[in-house]
């Protein structure tokens, strides 16, 4: 799942100079954490009316990221005709497909954080780094690009205070590695140096 | 001689801490510098401390090093990919800078540019085998290199560590050949380290260099302060000693040099890190009885 989070709406206000607004929500992740599904989108409609915006409509796709047909959205919502722009409350894959179809100016209404999870109700940010070169298996589940604020795969820094990483009130990624490894009889798997990662996999330039 | 002949001779090794300076002017660095020349076997160059931005480290040795002062030049993965960390470590070998000391180094966020982008391309066990790769004659490509370095390596560590701070202890050791510690206070607590890196050595057929960190204390609000600096711990005792001194600096030095005699028999060296500038390293290090 995509973790984002809400702009502050001044932040939102500022960036729409135009009038007449629709806003899309979306049905998957960002619904899930509560901040694009249709009760914050009703929040939001409100909050825009009362600023002097026109919402000249609104709906939660099933999928912001993934549209089938954006004519089938177009003749289901109307209102996007008659709009200066899209609020789009979904995290950046889903404000970038939706700017690819709608040719008019797309705004996001959400800042993307992560790659996270939802585990038992509790939704769980940065479980994956995206570094297209996936070694988690090393590090017992538990994945260093990410939830170590230096990336480091060979073992801690000597930055953590009890346990806290340096650089917030998380605990130190490194710990729960040792630890987790440690259960399962894996400890072997850190011992050895592990060579930095290789970037052109997960780059957007494609060797050729 | 040399601060790698000295580390191979078994001479006490005294090493200072400089810090460049925040804009271009050196004056206070060459300052601290003339204080310490004759005295420090060689000095650390600090490289953007505490994430804090200065002069960088290769600059700052070149001037230091013009003045007949050895240098052990601070590199962090913090603000480099593997491209500018190479760069910049064979045009310091070139400029004559023999010595690194490798870090991770603070992240950007406790710094005074909070919004940089953290670069950690490689990490610091990473970053001691490229500079291996570097003294053998090729970078982290394989390319061969028209010159190689010969470089002598530093890493740094905690004096207290956990089972996984261990874990990359284990790695420095297999590749460095120096570790410079956090600040001790507890010498007791230090000799358990030592042990522990003994057992490592022994289990790895390697020797390390130990070079013991040393912050003289000045007052008890300053002893309280590193308190909070992560790796280090006051012991109670000593703030209370610093507390009823009647001269808090006095007492704070005979303190200290009562914990570099006590370190003499259990390591390699001591490296003086001093809160403000080294007008009292010179004292220190004769009532120590190092000079």
């Amino acid at each position: 799942m995509i973790i984002s989070r809400q702009k502050e709406f001044n932040d939102i206000l500022q960036m729409l100079s135009e009038k007449n607004i629709f806003i899309i929500g979306c049905g998957k992740c960002a619904k899930k954490q509560r901040v694009g599904g249709e009760p914050e989108v009703q929040d939001m409609k409100k909050k825009l009316e009362a600023s002097g915006k026109n919402i000249t409509g609104w709906t939660v796709l099933s999928s912001a990221c993934s549209i089938a047909s954006w004519n089938d959205v177009l003749s289901q919502n109307p209102g996007i005709n008659k709009s200066d722009a899209l609020l789009v409350m979904s995290c950046g894959g889903g404000v970038s497909v939706i700017s690819g179809f709608a040719g008019l100016q797309v705004y996001p209404a959400l800042d993307t954080g992560s790659l996270g999870g939802v585990c038992c109700n509790e939704v769980v940010t940065e479980q994956c780094g995206m570094c297209g070169d996936c070694t988690i298996w090393l590090y017992g589940g538990i994945c260093p690009v990410i939830q170590c604020a230096k990336s480091l795969l060979n073992g801690p820094c000597g930055g953590a205070v009890e346990g806290k990483c340096e650089v917030d009130e998380r605990l130190c990624a490194w710990d729960k590695i040792f630890e987790r490894l440690k259960k399962l009889g894996k400890l072997e798997n850190i011992e050895n140096i592990h060579e930095p990662k290789d970037h052109m996999k997960k780059t957007r330039v494609k060797k050729t | 001689m040399s601060f790698i002949s000295k580390l191979r001779s078994g001479k006490f090794i005294i090493t200072a801490e400089i810090s460049p300076p925040k804009g271009t002017d050196t004056s206070r660095m060459l300052g601290d510098a003339a204080l310490l020349k004759g005295i420090a076997d060689a000095v650390n160059v600090t490289d953007n401390q505490r994430a804090a931005m200065r002069m960088s480290p290769i600059a700052a040795c070149s001037i230091l090093q013009e003045k007949g002062l050895e240098t052990i030049m601070h590199i962090t993965c913090r603000d480099r990919n593997r491209l500018a960390l190479q760069s910049e470590l064979i045009g310091a070998f070139a400029l004559g800078i023999r010595n690194v000391l490798v870090m991770s180094g603070d992240h950007p966020s406790k710094g005074d540019h909070e919004g940089a982008k953290p670069v950690y391309d490689l990490d610091s066990v990473q970053l001691l085998g490229m500079i291996q790769e570097l003294n053998r004659g090729v970078d982290l490509s394989g390319n061969k290199l028209d010159g190689k370095t010969d470089f002598c390596m530093g890493a740094v560590t905690n004096t207290e560590l956990n089972e996984a701070g261990l874990l990359k202890l284990k790695k420095k050791i297999k590749i460095a050949s120096f570790l410079q510690t956090q600040a001790v206070f507890d010498v007791k607590r230090f000799s358990e380290f030592i042990e522990k890196k003994s057992e490592i050595e022994l289990k790895q057929s390697k020797q390390i260099k130990i070079i013991a960190g040393i912050i003289p204390l000045r007052s008890e609000r300053s002893a309280l302060f590193l308190n909070k600096v992560p790796g280090i711990r006051v012991p109670d005792d000593m703030i209370k000693q610093i507390k009823d001194a009647k001269y808090p600096e006095v007492e704070g030095m005979r303190i200290t040099s009562d914990i570099i005699k006590e370190l003499r028999t259990l390591c390699d060296g001591v490296h003086i890190m001093p809160v403000g500038n080294h007008e009292h390293t010179k004292k220190l290090l004769e009532m120590a009885g190092l000079i």
